[in-house]
């Protein structure tokens, strides 16, 4: 399967995560009003039938989440990830109501969401670009509310799609105000991990 | 259907159970879970396939990860020659496109469903039951005794459906 990941390497994906992330939690805190912080990126191949392992929830829990195609000199998937208590706290913060369960999900809910991934994503590309040089665009985040392991499957099979490995960078960010944990996953095309090392350097 | 006897099928993973058991899988987005049942020996074996077509890189790595190595494998593991295929009786759940409005839109799970469909009819093998396409995701526990399957989606209640007449099961109700 997959060549190990040299720990240098891996700690660079995982730095590059932290630098990408710290920027988009900056604009949420900034749309919020309210502090979010970032635990340590997960690197983590995911190998045929493993799913981040680090992904704790249940599976059949309901989650909301986005997933956008990035294309240019990184191409990747990245997609955001709520359980459904956790999109009802965006939601009271945003909006300041939220949906009666699944089927109460209207546009406007769906739209809160999808404007926060777009702007945590616009956010995360930006660090990465200054950070590289690379140019890199994403496309609008499309939507899903499911069952945990089934939107998380749907995503991991995208990535998968015409490549033989999947390389997840993993973040969760909380606040220390609410009962929240959002996951941000970034599945880059792994054929093109060579140039982005290059650029750093390693 | 006790927790405990439940085997389940996890992403490009193949399950059988002969005689009794329950096989089952949980969280089906864009993967289609795809069971092969042959009446005769009452035994079963389950697919959890996650895209159409392998690429000749990977074909044997998991032959249940793509549609068109998971039927050839679940037909060995039946013990069944392609010739006498059509002895077999086939369920898929799953296939949904659970992300709305996706640009560029790869429709894996159509494909999935489409693709199963195809390799189906080409050994002449009968649907007998589906829950495909759409935009839900789908768990599913099928029991090898008794015919029984129990659906879920989130946020509603299960609901079980008794295949054991379209299975070919009824000889042991008479």
């Amino acid at each position: 399967m997959m060549n190990p990941l040299s720990e240098l390497r891996a700690d660079a994906l995982r730095e590059l995560g932290n630098i990408g992330l710290g920027g988009a939690v900056t604009a949420l805190s900034d749309l919020t009003g309210v502090l979010f912080t970032l635990e340590a990126p997960q690197v983590l191949p995911v190998e045929g039938t493993q799913l981040p392992q680090v992904w704790q929830l249940a599976p059949e829990s309901p989650v909301v989440g986005t997933i956008s195609r990035i294309t240019g000199d990184w191409p990747g998937e990245g997609t955001f990830l709520f359980p459904w208590d956790s999109a009802c706290v965006l939601w009271q913060l945003l909006v300041q109501m939220q949906p009666n369960g699944l089927a109460d999900l209207n546009e406007l809910y769906q739209s809160v969401i999808n404007e926060v991934s777009n702007i945590m994503l616009g956010n995360y590309l930006r660090a990465i670009s200054q950070m590289t040089g690379f140019t890199l665009n994403m496309e609008p985040p499309a939507f899903a509310a499911d069952m945990a392991m089934a939107v998380l499957s749907s995503v991991v099979v995208e990535a998968m799609y015409g490549q033989r490995e999947v390389l997840a960078i993993e973040t969760a960010f909380k606040t220390p105000h609410h009962q929240f944990t959002g996951y941000f996953l970034y599945l880059p095309e792994v054929g093109n991990l060579e140039k982005l090392f290059q650029v750093l350097g390693i | 259907m006790a927790a405990s006897a439940i085997q389940l099928a996890g992403m490009g993973e193949i399950v059988v159970a002969r005689g009794s058991g329950v096989i089952g899988c949980i969280g089906l987005g864009s993967c289609v879970g795809t069971v092969l049942f042959d009446p005769t020996k009452q035994m079963a074996a389950l697919a959890h396939v996650m895209l159409p077509e392998a690429s000749a890189v990977d074909a044997n790595a998991m032959p249940g990860k793509y549609a068109t190595t998971a039927v050839p494998a679940l037909l060995r593991l039946l013990d069944t020659p392609p010739a006498h295929a059509s002895r077999l009786k086939a369920i898929l759940v799953g296939g949904g496109e659970l992300f709305k409005n996706r640009s560029q839109a790869l429709r894996i799970g159509e494909r999935n469903v489409e693709t199963l469909h195809r390799l189906l009819r080409e050994l002449r093998i009968s649907v007998v039951f589906e829950q495909t396409r759409g935009s839900l995701g789908r768990s599913f526990e099928f029991d090898v005794a008794t015919g029984l399957i129990r659906v879920r989606v989130v946020g509603t209640p299960p609901v079980e459906h008794n295949l054991a007449a379209a299975l070919g099961m009824l000889r042991k109700a008479a």
